[in-house]
């Protein structure tokens, strides 16, 4: 591998991090503000039982936001992006789950309170954003398999703080 | 220090429990979560109509739906309306006279001043919210019943049908 192919790979990992973590952080922030439209949207999705809509709609923006924020200083990487992928997975789980089923929901991936949609307006949305957040899960595996490469060159401005 | 991967992803997900419960402390009301919003089985918090075992005028069930036709009647026999919508909702507009009691937002402080009031628990009320898939009245239905409220009807169809009927709207935050 040439210097500056290796180069390349790094900076396309650094942006792929830092947008990925920056998208976490938008929409994690946007669903802090209201939380109350957040679990509505949650309890649309009938997946959950009534007890945990109230408690999920609370700790999981504030999740996205944690994780997104590491993401973005570069602080822990991997472990928020396992997180991060591992949310994304359940996120095209429940939404392909309703479209299987024919419940048209609201995402609510960015925050509550649109306007009212019909259902073929809402399933349209809905095939979107599995699309969105499979293209968000190949942004993170850079960020998850990077790391542990010993073949990458580990100069000592190149390395991140990882053992922080 | 350095922290095992596993231990620093159980970190990032306990964490964000305590700043959940921080900022939802310091919203106001109106974006407030109960963290009960939705927990609250009927069963847990007063016993249901069967097995209180009362023949008399218990209901069968915490709500009963009613059609526009119905929430007519009862506006003019002058029941009280409750408005399940987001409180920026019914700013927008509402039923004339109904109270605003927000099925998603905090309202536990406005049902215990609204039993405070000691309204007649049988007098028939009405929830509402915007109709079609909308379950924020039921939600609310619950939730007065829970609070004591024994004759609970659901408008089905909601503000929109009401708007559709050009019936007596009001706009703001006051009934």
């Amino acid at each position: 591998m040439t210097p500056s192919s290796s180069r390349w790979r790094r900076l396309g990992a650094v942006a792929a991090r830092i947008l990925l973590g920056g998208l976490f952080l938008y929409a994690g922030g946007s669903k802090i503000v209201d939380p109350p439209g957040f679990a509505h949207e949650l309890s649309n999705y009938r997946l959950l039982p009534d007890m945990a809509v109230a408690p999920i709609a609370l700790a999981l923006p504030w999740l996205e936001v944690l994780c997104g924020g590491l993401l973005v200083v570069g602080v822990w990487r991997r472990e928020s992006a396992l997180i991060l992928a591992g949310l994304l997975v359940v996120f095209v789980g429940a939404l392909s789950i309703d479209l299987a089923r024919g419940i048209p929901v609201d995402c609510g991936c960015f925050g509550g309170a649109k306007p009212a949609r019909s259902p073929a307006e809402r399933f349209a949305d809905m095939r979107l954003a599995i699309g969105r957040d499979v293209l968000l899960l190949i942004l993170a595996a850079p960020v998850l398999f990077r790391a542990n490469r010993p073949e990458e060159p580990t100069r000592p401005e190149s390395r991140e703080n990882d053992s922080t | 220090m350095r922290l095992s991967p596993a231990s620093r992803i159980a970190l990032i997900l306990l964490c964000s429990i305590p700043l959940a419960w921080a900022s939802n402390r310091m919203a106001s009301p109106q974006r407030r979560l109960a963290w009960s919003a939705k927990g609250a089985s009927i069963a847990a918090v007063r016993p249901s109509p069967a097995a209180e075992g009362k023949q008399s005028a218990a209901p069968a069930a915490p709500w009963t739906e009613i059609s526009g036709e119905g929430a007519v009647q009862l506006f003019e026999a002058k029941a009280i309306f409750f408005d399940a919508r987001r409180t920026a909702a019914y700013r927008e507009g509402h039923i004339r006279g109904a109270r605003s009691l927000p099925a998603w937002e905090d309202i536990d402080e406005k049902l215990k001043a609204l039993v405070a009031e000691g309204l007649d628990p049988s007098a028939p009320v009405v929830v509402y919210c915007s109709g079609g898939d909308c379950e924020d009245s039921h939600l609310l239905g619950q939730k007065l019943y829970l609070s004591g409220f024994d004759t609970v009807r659901v408008y089905r169809d909601g503000f929109p049908d009401w708007e559709k009927r050009r019936l007596p709207v009001s706009r703001g935050p006051n009934p």
